[in-house]
């Protein structure tokens, strides 16, 4: 079950984007954080069921947030919404961990899907 | 001031987001065609008056001994200035990593002739991909003029003092990168005018209005 939602964006707009792709009806708490240093940081405090991770971003990049991540919590769901969709990043992310890319502009139908399949999936943990 | 204010703080982030989306695209464009990867930044807007923008110009690429630009014009409702420029040596750089993927002329093509093709067709990618897929978020379509090269020139000479209009305003998109193999970076500068401003309000406005 997802309840805890953050997403990781140092552009307010992008995370305004994102929320707005999720359905309100599910009752999800949402979590902002502007860099990877405060979502990393965020993640700790909030232990997070789903994360949003953009990649380019100052002060920590989300590479290194979901490596510190992943570090912490070796089961984190973490879904980068990025612009780089370079195959390298895609490769990259995925090995660090990752648990599925998205390409931005985003779309809601993408974003429902995601997660879907991650509901699918914590409910066979 | 009154510049600051052709666009608003929101106005500003869309732009910035909306230019995040159409660099990576064109970053993974030219990956597709270079076995490399580009290195993204975060862009960057900035509003200001035409006189002001040689001397903006010349602070962010002061670093560069010497600098190659492809410039490319582009107009639609969208319209303006590109300008993509690169790091010294940055046009045989280039070349020894296309010679990994493909034939760039022929061996018998002077250095500085592949050099200019090279630099021309990466840019036409990085240029060609962005600012189509910027247009492409706003609802425009543009058409180019054919790019231009300046090979390893004196940053200081790169750019005419007086190529825009004085009393213009300049709204300028700038992206830095690098490659993470290879002795390449830049930064490519997308130069418009207050021409496309009540336009550029609108489509941003209609973008956002998707994600209300």
């Amino acid at each position: 079950m997802i309840k805890k939602i953050l997403i990781v964006d140092d552009s307010p707009i992008a995370r305004k984007m994102l929320k707005s792709c999720l359905p309100k009806d599910q009752g999800y708490e949402f979590f902002e954080a502007g860099d990877g240093r405060e979502g990393f940081e965020k993640y700790k405090d909030l232990t997070p069921d789903v994360t949003f991770m953009d990649l380019t971003m100052p002060v920590m990049t989300g590479y290194e947030a979901i490596e510190a991540i992943i570090a912490h919590d070796k089961n984190a769901v973490i879904i980068v919404v990025t612009a780089d969709v370079q195959m390298k990043a895609i490769k990259r992310v995925m090995e660090l961990g990752a648990y599925m890319v998205l390409k931005k502009p985003l779309k809601r139908e993408d974003i429902q899907s995601a997660l879907l399949k991650v509901k699918d999936t914590l409910q066979k943990v | 001031m009154q510049e600051e204010k052709i666009l608003s703080d929101e106005e500003i982030e869309i732009l910035q987001e909306i230019m995040n989306i159409s660099f990576g695209k064109s970053a993974a464009d030219l990956a597709d065609v270079i076995d490399t990867h580009v290195v993204l930044s975060v862009p960057f807007i900035k509003i200001m008056q035409v006189p002001d923008l040689p001397a903006y110009f010349k602070d962010h690429v002061k670093e560069y001994k010497t600098i190659s630009i492809v410039e490319q014009k582009f107009w639609g409702r969208f319209k303006g200035d590109a300008l993509l420029v690169f790091s010294s040596g940055a046009g045989r750089e280039l070349i020894k990593m296309l010679q990994h993927e493909t034939k760039t002329g022929f061996e018998s093509d002077p250095i500085d002739i592949l050099e200019r093709e090279t630099l021309m067709e990466v840019g036409n990618i990085l240029i060609g991909a962005c600012v189509g897929k910027l247009a492409e978020l706003l609802k425009d379509v543009v058409t180019y003029t054919p790019p231009m090269v300046v090979v390893e020139r004196d940053y200081s000479d790169a750019i005419a003092e007086n190529r825009y209009d004085p009393d213009n305003t300049a709204i300028v998109l700038k992206t830095d990168f690098c490659f993470d193999e290879g002795d390449v970076s830049g930064f490519l500068f997308l130069i418009t005018s207050n021409d496309s401003v009540s336009w550029m309000k609108e489509a941003l406005r209609l973008f956002i209005e998707q994600y209300e």
